[in-house]
């Protein structure tokens, strides 16, 4: 287990070492071709991350706040594709006829397959990108290192493909002072082509 | 030599053999070793000691802790048992964390996963696990690992000054390092079992927690269980092994303690199986759910986490099934109110909407605070007919 874990330490901080940083521009910023948000305070953001198709922001480094995008999943793709999936677990793959409790469902399993605690402390229907979404609300302990994280995601089945904005950060300190910025930011998302 | 490194070589449990070692038969007539002294600090069974008692400081506060009321003594109780004289210097922690594991470290710091807790039928099998890694406690098993990684870390040292055939070398010896050894892994075996009767449990359950194991691992073909357990990466489960084990405790007997047992599961069983679901390996789960029904048939809790596991998963012939467990569930009594939320779904993917309306509804009468009740609300609301 102990290996495991430095493993992954060491894995996410070989790739925070190695990938590329930006600093994303204010206005309109397009991710992945698909998705539009307006961008009004600064954001990092990272060309490659673990899953390459997950395009993610932070304020204070990828191992303490992330922003991710998960723009435009079609049917039948994975959520967050990894190098191997693990034989014999679920695989997290959207269906385009999925309902918000399917989605979240998806979602919890990607927070907690790693061995972390998850709870749910509200999940509530939200317009998002102009359509009926959702908004997570959840409370997490990452198991790697412990750190009790808040986290929140807005979502929404657009023309069959999912997309879903997801931010997370330590409880103390952090989340509060950034969630104000998240939700502004997440208000101006909007479906491009 | 990073601390990290020591860690995992303190609490990973399976050793390699000292070159050449052999190891004796353990008996009925087996001793257990004297109390262990702390070791001097300056030699490398101290600085392992060192870094363990590091390691259980984080433990102590670890959000992972599971402090329900009594559950730690109930485990300590049951270790004093097996540890005799021992019992002193072992302490038990139980960590919340969905897969079938449970260490010791050299220190005496023993942690149980609760993922074992949910999967062991009684007391006589926690017991048996129990008593296993305290066989590699008083047989030193971490500090012969530890030396013999040394050995085989200076060997690859050694021939890496030969490139490319030398870093073959070094990860020949790295995974070497992880490996198990047979002869350590049954002698745990063995005092496991001589513990194990001491204290008056059946010996036979001990073969029934790894052939329970094995069945749940048959459940995905191909599967690598090192890869998806702990446990399972340093404690490779045989059907060998559980075969020796029914062997020498053929013909004997004892207590099981499955009623104190279930007792004590029984306020944490809800959450634990919530965890076993969001592992999302969910043919591993219907296995073990089948199991706990075969014992406890008719179980509400049961019945429903049988019937969501078969939902989420949905295959050919799954909806029809989970409806039936989640109906059971209901006719049998005091099933969990998210019961009715998994009928309310499986009846709308199944286009019966007016059960499906029933059943949210009931859901939110049993559980208005639900966390997604005000989704539930919504998804009612859009069903009603437009006026």
């Amino acid at each position: 287990m102990m290996l495991r874990r430095c493993a992954l330490a060491a894995a996410v901080l070989l790739l925070a070492a190695c990938a590329q940083v930006s600093k994303v521009a204010d206005g309109d910023v397009v991710v992945r071709e698909r998705l539009v948000v307006t961008v009004d305070t600064p954001w990092n953001q990272f060309e490659r991350t673990m899953a390459d198709k997950v395009p993610t922001w932070t304020n204070e480094g990828l191992t303490i706040d992330a922003l991710q995008f998960f723009v435009a999943i079609k049917d039948g793709e994975l959520i967050s594709p990894t190098p191997s999936e693990p034989k014999g677990q679920r695989p997290l793959v959207f269906r385009a006829g999925m309902q918000a409790a399917e989605v979240v469902d998806l979602f919890q399993t990607l927070w907690t397959r790693d061995g972390s605690s998850l709870t749910i402390d509200k999940v509530a229907p939200e317009a998002f990108m102009g359509g009926n979404g959702f908004r997570i609300d959840y409370s997490r302990v990452r198991k790697v290192d412990e750190v009790r994280l808040q986290g929140v995601a807005w979502g929404v089945v657009h023309n069959g493909e999912l997309y879903v904005i997801h931010y997370s950060a330590p409880r103390l300190a952090f989340f509060g002072r950034y969630l104000p910025r998240v939700e502004a930011l997440a208000k101006t998302a909007r479906a491009r082509g | 030599m990073n601390r990290r490194r020591w860690l995992g070589w303190g609490c990973a449990h399976c050793a390699c053999a000292l070159a050449g070692a052999a190891w004796a038969e353990v008996g009925a007539d087996w001793a257990p070793p004297p109390r262990f002294t702390r070791p001097d600090v300056g030699s490398d069974e101290g600085g392992l000691w060192a870094m363990m008692d590091r390691e259980e400081t984080r433990l102590r506060r670890s959000p992972f802790r599971m402090r329900d009321a009594g559950l730690e003594g109930y485990l300590q109780r049951i270790v004093c048992k097996l540890g005799g004289e021992h019992c002193p210097d072992m302490r038990v922690y139980a960590v919340r964390t969905p897969h079938f594991n449970a260490s010791m470290a050299p220190n005496g710091m023993m942690q149980v996963w609760s993922g074992l807790l949910l999967r062991v039928e009684n007391e006589a099998q926690l017991a048996a696990v129990l008593g296993h890694e305290i066989g590699h406690f008083m047989q030193r098993h971490t500090l012969a690992r530890l030396r013999d990684i040394r050995s085989r870390t200076a060997f690859g040292t050694f021939i890496s000054m030969f490139g490319l055939v030398g870093a073959v070398g070094q990860l020949a010896t790295i995974a070497g390092a992880f490996g198990f050894s047979r002869d350590q892994e049954r002698e745990a075996d063995q005092i496991g079992l001589v513990l194990l009767e001491r204290a008056g449990y059946d010996p036979r359950e001990a073969a029934r927690v790894w052939d329970n194991l094995i069945a749940e691992l048959a459940a995905n073909p191909g599967n690598d269980p090192a890869r998806n357990s702990p446990m399972f990466a340093t404690h490779p489960p045989s059907a060998e092994r559980a075969q020796a084990l029914a062997e020498r405790a053929a013909g004997r007997s004892g207590a099981l303690g499955e009623a104190d047992y279930a007792a004590r599961l029984a306020p944490l069983r809800f959450e634990l199986l919530a965890d076993e679901l969001k592992r999302g390996r969910f043919d591993e789960t219907l296995v073990l759910l089948d199991r706990m029904l075969q014992h406890q048939p008719g179980q509400a809790e049961l019945l429903y986490y049988r019937g969501e596991t078969r939902r989420q998963r949905n295959q050919v012939g799954d909806l029809g099934l989970a409806l039936d467990d989640l109906q059971a569930a209901v006719h049998e009594g005091g099933e969990p109110p998210a019961t009715h939320r998994a009928i309310g779904y499986l009846c709308r993917d199944l286009r019966q909407p007016e059960a499906s309306r029933q059943a949210f509804e009931r859901y939110l009468e049993l559980a208005p605070q639900a966390p997604d009740a005000a989704l539930i609300r919504h998804a009612l609301d859009e069903g009603k007919p437009s006026s």
